[in-house]
């Protein structure tokens, strides 16, 4: 059912598929171009690299072969991924000589959205971008320049570009995804990643978290072990997605109250006593707080809430703290956002902390990066290494606030990083001004993101884009923003690109090679840390970019450190020390075996006390937003007569970026909208047949797909699809564009938009 | 000796992904209009009432009797030492009996070369450098193990003698050597 595919279907689908390829092609493509002779020239042995199909960045290596085409596996070095990779990943190298692929740069000649294009050279993109940038610079000021980059790599190339020009609204894809559970960690933990040591509990808690559907290699694998070892695990979700499916119990729960449940969950552990009090005791603070504002929140208030029956609601909680240590409460991630989408996170966190599952095998663990860890090694012993960055010249300063207020003093985001931000703010910030912001965005720079599709509410970020005075895109194809935007600028694929090393850690620090190029770039595609650096040239920054190539900034990075370097290209990862759990005994004697000046920070039990106390009230929330507790607002998502709706990820497409791979495409081009039979029946609708979804922002046409794997009140479409480019030829029109029915709210605290929407269906 | 080739599908570990699918697409070469292998995600609603899906993994399941191989009239359709069925392009003439018999509608007509091609067990691309087919080695969650049943130190023999299996339309003797673990996953109460 999530994809069901047949034989007949799927010829029918390829057929019109490659109808649609034939069409004429714009300037700039690569069907435009004259004979294009695919030859794949690159290493025939594998390299190791770091797959870019969606955000999870999962370590892949991958050769040419027979100089005809190209396979691409997981890099079997890396254990937690075991070599592996999902359909996403394998169908990467479709990107390379996909005739709608975007090799030149081009421009907009007609109005913004018309589709009417211009080939130039990247000299006449730069002078035009320096331009326009200088121009806004003199009118507005530079600060009014937004400049949106996906993550990580995309970050450091445009960000620097950005803030080098003197704009200060720097901004990831975050809100739109991940933000939450990063600040919840931040604030309950005081660290910026929380793992997951799925593998080895004995009992999983998810709420929506569909790791076997929104694939993440290492998740999805660590889900599956714990399965196949008895785990239980149970699924609170309001579909029956293929994590739900796997599950020893699912629970259709009501969209956009997960929230009521864990507060009862939470309310049970404390009532009952079922919380580990020495570890309270011992490692948190605010217990008392939680205890008082969890307390209205008993079970039989909040059944009625999230549609969970309170004793299953108690029988969980029980089962759930008689499993621990060895306990995961899944924080995140996706399904249903909510206006009170932080408390969500933040809750669902402290149950793990409650349950003292933290440290511990089977639990979470904190990240441990270079500096976290180090911080228990002493005189004697290595430390693990820090990657460098080339010396530059400080940043002009900017005198107003960002447009999310981000460093101001009551800024009631202040748990988002800078590189993180607000983004779904932009839209509303170039509409109008903001409060405490005094100025509106005049100029959105977007590097490989596609808030048309990314963000809620299509229409309000059209509207933005269209009354900007300067969008540019760098993607490696004309997407949906693309298509608003002034200048496109070609994107080389991952798999032509090198990019900076990178430092994570999960149990110990971690090193990645970035990406590695498999094959030379085609047409005249450049990637990130080259476009910014000639643009930046060009605007007389050449002082922000001292590194002559990206081989250039490795070097740069890695210092004299010339082993971690070779290690890094031959592998694809390198990592510093042993495994390191504070609150597990036989883990600290190991840790301590290996860095002998580590004995002085264990305790009388044998393990680490944490650096930090974990939080489960928040003075610093309570200070700008009178958020430090737990409290539920109840929330209207729709009207009586309307029906929920909500998204969730698909295994063959991510969110905005490749649904126009041909591959992928094929296999699932139209996402059905899934409906439950007596719904379908009192509304006349039968199985395939064509329906509208509709509310007060948009109405969306897709085929109706009759299934019981949803809750009565709740329809469900797969996320990614309606693309609006018309050059994104396979996957324009097809398909419900979740994005346009969502409204534009942004949440208190953490920005995030919601991913639920009042709406009415019927036949089309 | 000669190898006896044979995998397991475990649709307890199979998510549906189609990694298997795409990575298949992606070492064979395949016209975009046909495919060797797919798998086929079914809703289903057992008799208790609960909900579930069911994988079927959609291709060649190499059987040990035949029937492809029985009614080609030229053996362009084989099955090679190792037991591995096969199509010899050239020596095809395009009749189609093979499509018509196989049980199991594992057959596809290339468009390029008019001939019946199926799933090889990648044995000219993969087998050939030492490699597991293409499937296997992508496989997110290892619902696919891959080895010689005349090896009795091989994983596929150890995994045989730990999981119930059974092939698929095994009435008909056919003897597939793809053996499946079935699905006890779902039964969910909705």
């Amino acid at each position: 059912m999530t994809q069901m595919l047949s034989r007949r279907g799927f010829l029918k689908l390829s057929s019109t598929a490659a109808a649609v390829a034939g069409f004429s092609s714009i300037p700039g493509t690569l069907g435009a171009m004259d004979e294009v002779k695919k030859q794949y020239k690159g290493n025939t042995k594998f390299t190791p690299s770091i797959c870019e199909m969606c955000t999870s960045s999962c370590t892949i290596e991958a050769r040419v072969e027979d100089g005809k085409g190209m396979f691409i596996r997981g890099n079997p070095k890396d254990k937690s991924r075991g070599g592996k990779v999902c359909a996403r990943g394998s169908a990467g190298f479709n990107q390379l000589y996909d005739p709608q692929r975007l090799v030149k740069p081009i421009m907009r000649v007609g109005e913004r959205g018309e589709g009417k294009w211009k080939e130039v050279s990247w000299d006449e993109a730069y002078a035009f971008i320096a331009k326009k940038l200088d121009e806004i610079k003199q009118k507005y000021g530079a600060h009014t320049v937004a400049f949106t980059a996906r993550s990580g790599w995309t970050k450091t190339w445009f960000h620097n570009l950005a803030q080098a020009y003197g704009s200060h609204n720097l901004f990831g894809h975050e809100a739109t995804c991940p933000l939450a559970y990063g600040m919840a960690a931040k604030d309950v933990y005081n660290h910026g990643s929380i793992g997951r040591d799925f593998a080895k509990a004995k009992y999983i808690i998810n709420m929506g978290h569909n790791v076997f559907e929104g694939i993440v290699i290492s998740y999805a694998r660590a889900y599956m072990d714990a399965l196949s070892h008895g785990a239980k695990l149970v699924t609170l979700e309001p579909r029956l997605s293929t994590m739900a499916a796997k599950s020893t119990e699912w629970h259709a729960i009501k969209p956009g109250h997960d929230l009521a449940f864990v507060l009862a969950f939470i309310h049970t552990l404390i009532h009952e006593n079922l919380y580990d009090k020495k570890f309270v005791e011992k490692y948190c603070e605010g217990f008392e707080e939680l205890k008082a504002s969890v307390e209205p929140y008993t079970p039989e208030k909040m059944a009625v809430e999230c549609d969970i029956p309170a004793d299953t609601i108690k029988r969980l909680a029980r089962e759930f703290s008689k499993a621990a240590p060895k306990a995961v409460f899944d924080y995140g991630h996706r399904v249903t956002f909510t206006p009170q989408e932080l408390e969500l996170r933040r809750a669902m966190m402290m149950v793990n902390a409650l349950v003292g599952a933290v440290e511990k095998e089977g639990g979470y663990y904190l990240g441990k990066s270079a500096d976290f860890y180090n911080q228990f090694i002493g005189e004697g012993d290595p430390k693990a290494p820090k990657l460098k960055k080339p010396k530059i010249p400080a940043y002009p300063k900017v005198s107003v606030p960002r447009i999310d207020r981000i460093g101001e003093k009551d800024s009631e985001f202040f748990l988002a990083s800078k590189g993180a931000g607000i983004v779904t703010l932009i839209p509303h910030a170039a509409l109008t001004e903001l409060p405490g912001v005094g100025y509106k965005i005049h100029g959105w720079f977007i590097a490989r993101n596609n808030p048309v599709m990314t963000q809620s509410n299509m229409e309000n970020v059209i509207k933005a884009l269209q009354a900007m005075d300067l969008v540019v895109v760098h993607d490696i194809q004309v997407s949906d923003t693309a298509w608003f935007a002034d200048v496109v600028l070609p994107d080389t694929t991952y798999l032509e690109r090198d990019e900076e090393f990178t430092a994570s850690g999960s149990k110990n620090p971690s090193y990645g090679v970035g990406r590695q190029k498999v094959v030379e770039p085609i047409g005249d595609a450049r990637p990130g840390w080259r476009v910014a650096k000639e643009l930046g040239e060009k605007m007389g920054l050449s002082a922000y970019f001292p590194y002559k190539d990206i081989e250039d900034y490795r070097l740069q990075q890695v210092g004299d450190n010339i082993d971690l370097l070779a290690k890094l290209k031959a592998n694809g990862s390198e990592s510093f020390g042993v495994p390191l759990l504070l609150q597990d005994k036989k883990s600290v004697a190991n840790f301590v075996k290996k860095f002998p000046s580590a004995v002085v920070h264990v305790n009388e039990e044998g393990t680490i006390d944490f650096p930090h106390k974990i939080k489960l009230f928040s003075p610093k929330l309570e200070e700008v937003s009178k958020k430090g507790a737990l409290s539920y607002e109840p929330y209207k998502y729709k009207e009586n007569d309307e029906l929920y709706f909500i998204n969730g990820k698909s295994a063959v497409r991510t969110n905005g970026h490749n649904g126009n791979n041909l591959w992928l495409n094929n296999l699932l081009d139209d996402a059905a909208v899934w409906i439950h039979p007596k719904t379908a029946g009192r509304l006349g609708i039968k199985n395939g047949d064509n329906i509208e979804v509709y509310n007060k922002y948009s109405s969306q046409k897709g085929k109706a797909l009759v299934t019981k794997g949803v809750r009565e009140d709740t329809v469900f479409a797969y996320f990614g699809f309606g693309h609006v480019s018309k050059e994104l030829k396979r996957a324009y029109g097809k398909g419900v564009n979740s994005n346009a029915l969502y409204s534009p709210h942004v949440s208190q605290n953490c920005g995030m938009n919601l991913h639920i929407a009042g709406v009415k269906v019927k036949k089309a | 000796m000669a190898k006896k080739y044979a995998m397991i599908h475990d649709s307890n570990l199979c998510i549906g992904c189609q990694a298997c699918n795409v990575a298949c697409r992606s070492e064979n070469q395949l016209p975009e209009s046909v495919y060797r292998l797919q798998v086929w995600i079914k809703p289903e609603e057992y008799p208790n009432g609960t909900l579930g899906y069911e994988y079927h993994r959609q291709s060649c399941v190499h059987c040990e009797n035949t029937p492809c191989v029985n009614v080609c009239p030229t053996h362009a359709s084989f099955k090679n030492e190792d037991g591995i069925v096969l199509v010899d392009v050239d020596l095809c003439v395009g009749c189609l009996y093979c499509v018509a018999a196989c049980p199991y509608q594992a057959r596809y007509v290339d468009p390029v070369t008019k001939a019946p091609n199926k799933c090889t067990f990648c044995y000219e691309s993969r087998l050939s450098r030492g490699e597991e087919p293409a499937c296997v080695t992508v496989c997110p969650t290892e619902a696919l193990v891959f080895g010689d049943l005349n090896d009795p130190q091989s994983k596929i023999n150890t995994v045989l003698s730990e999981r119930v299996t059974y092939q698929q339309k095994e009435r008909l003797g056919t003897n597939p050597k793809m053996f499946i673990v079935p699905n006890h996953k779902g039964g969910i109460k909705s």
